[in-house]
């Protein structure tokens, strides 16, 4: 059986009667390295690319310096003069709104001044809710809802979660989700393969100690897979407290423990670790995918599920086009019918 | 999400390649390769493809049968291929077509290729009604008459078999100014014999394909919409070995539609295909998008977004 007719064979998938599936894609894609995707036109041909394959929303990815037009607020209003400009010419591009920001307190900042901040260091925790003022403040004037942020450092930087630092932890996002909250925005904590939170017990134990209005989970299918994790039963677990979700395949899972490893950014996820995996990530239909997407999304419609759902194409590879057309085709035919853009020419309205 | 009923359905003829560990590959290498083409061009609101008739057979390797092919094809959102350009080997041995005694052979070249391609739903056969413009000049009207002859002849075999024969003429043909165009339609029956409009070709050429479109309008058979940066103003079309890779003037003579330095009207156009009340397949093609970087499905989409955020509040 082909993965169309295996995947249209579940009945799980139904329109439903909640309410519809908001859809985004994430541009991280199309920046592989420091130096791309910083000019106009680059930014224009994503944003047709992913507005034609049917994605009215995108996520920005947070960043420092001269060569990152959208990474932050004051970079994307010297780029495009402000944040209304820069929403209506994404308008003009296609694309309804910005869905969210992904930041990681660790990326080093030229604006602020520092190397990366430790949300387990009391010390950096005002810094931390500053940077979440500016992006929350953003948000909303380009349609944004959402600050997607990685809650702890990778767990090869600091070891083993303690309960001390767990609550240190807590009372920084505590203040981040009450600061972001005066600007209507929540914040959703972004667990990844590497991440100090190994287990469902610290995951819980952490939003169990935040403020569940303003601080909830972000699940990324893949990432958590490759941590060992089942999504699926993550978010049964967790799930009036999940706000967000990225949408992406894992083809395999860290089996070695590898996380522990220094640098396991660059050792695991970027060169493949002892294994030598050649790619984590997949596309959503990807035949050696390990999530059950179908099943994921069929409890989401059970449970009416009202936050956005950011497909990434993280690492690509390149084409980067082919990758988000890719998962658009499958949005729409198997996931999601009712998200299907008319056939041929006829045109969708923005905005 | 509109509910308007379309007038235009959209075909994507292919020069695709797929990015793989064993390095760029055509997409029918491996089903898996041509599901994820499919799919691809699907979501962009693509409903057939236009391809090239030496892939018959790998459709066939693949398959087992072009009805099979058809159907894995169907599942994924593209109904047919509504098109199969015949590659023709140019030479006045075997298939020249100004040169009369060449004619048996395109015409039954062409028969064979109508009887091993039912099952795919293929509505038009394209075909360069010229070989190249250096081996045709000068070109004299008994020339054009000889063109005119077996494309006739062909397409009456063609209509049996429930094919248009479309003639497409790139700016290298040795058919391509106005009035060789205007003669060989004037030569050719409409019954049989249809004009497929590349829009970059023509404008390469120096042809106004607006102009040409509203002229032909009752004989166009279908539409290859792509852009051109440049006009061949120092006769690259005549240029030997070859004018579409090799000439040192322009390295890459074709462009998906949208780009800001894009010669073709499209808007002027569509708004002439509205006013004549055009309705059926619009075929997209931006051949050689890989050179200099690019690749094809970037450029398809780009080429997508424009047909519906700018065409299509024209006609759609």
């Amino acid at each position: 059986m082909s993965a169309v007719d295996r995947d249209r064979s579940r009945p799980s998938v139904g329109a439903g009667t909640g309410p519809a599936l908001r859809w985004s894609y994430a541009l991280n894609c199309w920046k592989p390295g420091f130096m791309g995707f910083a000019r106009r036109e680059e930014h224009e041909r994503a944003s047709k690319v992913t507005s034609a394959a049917g994605f009215r929303a995108v996520e920005l990815n947070a960043g420092s310096g001269r060569w990152e037009p959208l990474g932050r607020p004051d970079n994307v209003a010297t780029n495009y003069g402000s944040a209304q400009k820069f929403l209506l010419q994404l308008n003009d591009w296609g694309i309804e709104r910005v869905s969210s920001t992904f930041w990681d307190p660790g990326q080093m900042s030229f604006e602020d001044l520092h190397h990366g901040l430790l949300t387990s260091n009391p010390k950096d925790h005002a810094q931390i809710v500053a940077t979440v003022r500016l992006h929350a403040e953003f948000l909303p004037q380009v349609g944004g809802e959402i600050l997607v942020v990685r809650p702890a450092p990778s767990f090869s930087r600091e070891g083993a979660l303690t309960p001390e630092r767990l609550r240190t932890i807590a009372e920084c996002w505590t203040a981040a989700g009450r600061a972001a909250g005066e600007y209507g925005v929540r914040l959703a904590l972004h667990v990844d393969a590497l991440s100090a939170f190994r287990t469902a017990d610290e995951i819980e134990a952490l939003l169990a100690a935040t403020p569940d209005a303003h601080v909830g989970l972000a699940i990324d299918t893949a990432e958590v897979t490759i941590a060992g994790h089942d999504p699926l039963a993550l978010y049964e677990r967790c799930r009036g407290r999940v706000f967000h979700f990225h949408f992406m395949n894992a083809l395999a899972r860290d089996e070695l423990g590898e996380y522990r490893q220094p640098n396991a950014e660059r050792v695991l996820i970027q060169c493949g670790g002892e294994r030598r995996i050649a790619r984590w990530f997949g596309e959503l239909d990807h035949r050696e995918g390990l999530v059950d997407f179908p099943r994921l999304v069929g409890a989401l419609r059970r449970d009416g599920y009202a936050g956005w759902i950011v497909v990434e194409s993280d690492k690509g590879p390149a084409p980067i086009a082919s990758g988000v057309l890719q998962n658009g085709w499958y949005v729409q035919n198997v996931l999601d019918p009712s998200a299907k853009l008319p056939r041929g020419n006829v045109p969708v309205a923005v905005g | 999400m509109s509910t308007i009923q379309p007038r235009l359905r959209w075909a994507y003829m292919d020069h695709w390649r797929v990015d793989t560990a064993q390095g760029p590959l055509s997409q029918y290498t491996s089903v898996e390769h041509f599901d994820a083409f499919l799919k691809q061009v699907s979501v962009l609101g693509f409903e057939a493809i236009e391809t090239f008739d030496f892939h018959l057979g790998v459709f066939r390797e693949l398959f087992g049968s072009l009805d099979g092919c058809r159907s894995f094809m169907q599942d994924r959102g593209i109904d047919r291929v509504l098109s199969l350009f015949h590659a023709v080997m140019f030479d006045e041995r075997q298939s020249m077509p100004h040169v009369r005694a060449t004619h048996d052979r395109i015409f039954n070249y062409a028969q064979y290729i109508m009887k091993s391609s039912a099952g795919l739903g293929v509505e038009n056969f394209i075909v360069m009604p010229a070989g190249l413009y250096y081996d045709v000049e000068p070109v004299t009207d008994d020339k054009i008459l000889a063109c005119a002859e077996i494309w006739n002849r062909v397409g009456k075999m063609t209509k049996e078999f429930g094919v248009k024969t479309c003639c497409h003429h790139e700016f290298f043909c040795g058919l391509r100014s106005r009035e060789e165009l205007r003669k060989f339609y004037e030569w050719t029956d409409p019954e049989y014999v249809y004009w497929y409009c590349d829009t970059a070709q023509h404008v390469i050429a120096g042809v106004d394909p607006v102009e040409l479109y509203v002229s032909l309008h009752d004989r166009c058979g279908g539409f290859h919409l792509k852009d051109t940066h440049h006009v061949d103003r120092t006769g690259d079309y005549r240029r030997r070995p070859d004018a579409e890779i090799m000439a040192p003037t322009t390295p890459r003579w074709f462009w998906e539609m949208g780009t800001a330095e894009g010669l073709v009207d499209f808007p002027a156009l569509f708004t002439a295909m509205k006013d004549l009340n055009y309705t059926g397949w619009v075929g997209v093609e931006h051949d050689k998008a890989d050179i200099g970087g690019g690749n094809y499905p970037e450029s398809t989409a780009i080429s997508m977004w424009y047909a519906r955020n700018v065409l299509g509040r024209i006609y759609a």
